[in-house]
C-alpha cells in the first residue's frame, strides 16, 4: 500500500493558508494605487501566477534536459506535472492580464512582450499538452515531449525580443529604477510570490505523485496475468 | 556527413518533384490563402503592406508544414527508415539533407506566392531589396531547420498535418514577426526603425535553432513506431 503524500498536502495547505493572509497585505496594508484603484490589486495575483508559470516552464526544460540524458521516467513524469501547471498558471496569468488591460489600457487585449511572450507560451505548452495525449509508447512519447521541452523552453527569449522590437507599453514595474511600487507594495508583491510558490510546490508534487501512481498501476496491470 | 546529407537532398528532391503530386498540393494551398485573403479588400482598395506581408508568410509557414511532412512521410513506406537508420553515417545528415530539401522546395513555392501577392492583394516592391532577400534566406532557414527536426516528431501518427501545425506555429513567432516586419518595408512601409533588428533576431533564431536540430534530431529519428 503507497504512502498518501502528506508533503505535497502540506506544502498546498500552507499555500492556501499564506495566500489567504495575503489578502490582508493586499486589502489592508498596501496602498490604494491613484489612477487605478482596486483594480490595481488584481497585480498581487497576477505577478505569481506568471512568475511561477515562467518556472514551471523553465521545470519543464530542465527535466526534459534530464530525461534525454538519462531517460528516467520520474523526469518524464515531472515534465508532465509542470507542464500541466504551467499553463494552467499561465492561462490564468493572461485572464487577469486582461481584467488589468481593459482598465489600464481601455483595451482587453494589447500586443505588448510580455503578454505577447506569455500567449505564445501558452500555445507552445498547450501543443505540448496535446502531444502527450498522444497513443504512444512510453519511451517514445517521453523523448518526443522532451525534444519538444528543450525546444520550447529555447523559443521563450526569442519570442520575447522579437515582441519588444514590436511593440511595448507594459509597465517596468520592478525595473531598475525601482519602477513606480512603494514600499508596502513591494513587500506585498514579494509575499505574495512566496505564498504562491508554496502553492505551485504542492500542486506541481501532487500531480506528479498522480501520474507515479498511474505509471505504477499501468506497470502492475502489465506484468499481472 | 556531407555525402550522406547529398545523397538524401537528392533522393527527396527527386522523389518529391517527379511524383505527379508534389510540390502541387502546397503551392495550391497558399495561393487558396493569398486568394481568401484578397477577399478582404473593398472595391477598390488594397492589403496594407504589414497585412499583405504577413499572408505571404502565413502562406509559407501552411505550405512548410506540408513540405515536411510529405518529406517525411516518404519514409514512412517499405521501412525506409530503418534503411536510413542502418546507413554509416550521422544520423544528423538525415536531418540537414531534409531541411535542405525543405529549404529548396519552400523558395521554389515562395517563387509563385510572391507574385500572388503583388498581383492579389495589390502591393508594389518598393522597398529596399537586399534586406529582403537576405530576411527571406534567413526566414527560410529557421523554418526549414526547425520544420525538418519536428517533422521527425510527427512521423507515424495520422494527424501529423494538423500536430505539425499546432506545435510549430508558435515557435515560429518570431521569425514570422521579423519576415512581416521586413515584407512590409519592402511593400513600401515606412518603418524608422529600419532591418537590422529583425535580421539580427532571425540570424539568433537561426543560429539556435541549427544548433538545437544538430544536437536533438537524434533523439527523435530512431526506429520506434
Amino acid at each position: 500500500m503507497p504512502k498518501y503524500p502528506l508533503l505535497p498536502l502540506l506544502l498546498l495547505l500552507s499555500g492556501c493558508l499564506s495566500l489567504a493572509c495575503c489578502q490582508y497585505l493586499i486589502y489592508f496594508y498596501a496602498p490604494a494605487e491613484e489612477t487605478m484603484g482596486l483594480v490595481q490589486k488584481i497585480f498581487y495575483i497576477h505577478l505569481p501566477l506568471a512568475w511561477w508559470a515562467l518556472f514551471s516552464f523553465f521545470l519543464v526544460f530542465l527535466g526534459s534536459v534530464a530525461y534525454l540524458l538519462k531517460r528516467a521516467p520520474v523526469a518524464d513524469r515531472l515534465c508532465a506535472a509542470a507542464a500541466e501547471t504551467g499553463v494552467l498558471l499561465s492561462g490564468l496569468a493572461l485572464l487577469t492580464g486582461m481584467l488589468w488591460a481593459r482598465k489600464s489600457w481601455g483595451v482587453w487585449w494589447t500586443w505588448d512582450p510580455r503578454l505577447t511572450t506569455t500567449l505564445v507560451m501558452w500555445f507552445v505548452y498547450a501543443g505540448y499538452l496535446v502531444l502527450r495525449g498522444l497513443n504512444l509508447s512510453a519511451q517514445r512519447k517521453g523523448l518526443v515531449c522532451a525534444v519538444l521541452g528543450v525546444v520550447a523552453f529555447l523559443d521563450v527569449p526569442l519570442v520575447f525580443v522579437s515582441a519588444r522590437i514590436w511593440r511595448s507599453i507594459h509597465p517596468a514595474v520592478l525595473g531598475a529604477q525601482g519602477g513606480g511600487l512603494e514600499p508596502e507594495m513591494k513587500l506585498t508583491v514579494a509575499a505574495c510570490v512566496v505564498a504562491f510558490g508554496f502553492f505551485w510546490a504542492g500542486l506541481v508534487w501532487l500531480r506528479k505523485g498522480q501520474l507515479d501512481l498511474r505509471a505504477r498501476m499501468h506497470a502492475n496491470a502489465e506484468t499481472s496475468p | 556527413m556531407l555525402r550522406m546529407t547529398l545523397a538524401v537532398l537528392r533522393k527527396d528532391m527527386t522523389l518529391t518533384l517527379l511524383r505527379s503530386s508534389g510540390l502541387v498540393q502546397t503551392l495550391l494551398l497558399g495561393l487558396l490563402l493569398v486568394f481568401v485573403f484578397s477577399l478582404s479588400q473593398g472595391v477598390g482598395e488594397n492589403l496594407n503592406a504589414r497585412n499583405a506581408a504577413a499572408v505571404f508568410w502565413l502562406s509559407s509557414a501552411f505550405c512548410q508544414v506540408l513540405i515536411f511532412n510529405q518529406l517525411y512521410a516518404l519514409e514512412e513506406t517499405n521501412d525506409s527508415r530503418l534503411g536510413l537508420l542502418l546507413c554509416p553515417a550521422p544520423i544528423q545528415a538525415v536531418w540537414l539533407g531534409k531541411a535542405i530539401a525543405g529549404l529548396v522546395l519552400l523558395l521554389l513555392a515562395q517563387c509563385v506566392f510572391l507574385p500572388a501577392t503583388v498581383v492579389f492583394l495589390g502591393q508594389s516592391l518598393n522597398g529596399p531589396l537586399r534586406p529582403a532577400l537576405a530576411i527571406l534566406l534567413l526566414t527560410d532557414t529557421g523554418m526549414c531547420a526547425l520544420g525538418s527536426l519536428l517533422g521527425a516528431l510527427a512521423q507515424g501518427q495520422t494527424t501529423r498535418e494538423s500536430l505539425l501545425s499546432i506545435v510549430l506555429f508558435p515557435l515560429l513567432a518570431p521569425l514570422l514577426l521579423a519576415g512581416t516586419g521586413i515584407g512590409a518595408q519592402v511593400f513600401g512601409s515606412a518603418d524608422p526603425d529600419g532591418p537590422g533588428a529583425w535580421l539580427g533576431l532571425a540570424a539568433a533564431f537561426d543560429a539556435i535553432f541549427l544548433a538545437a536540430g544538430l544536437l536533438l534530431f537524434a533523439f527523435l529519428y530512431t526506429g520506434d513506431e
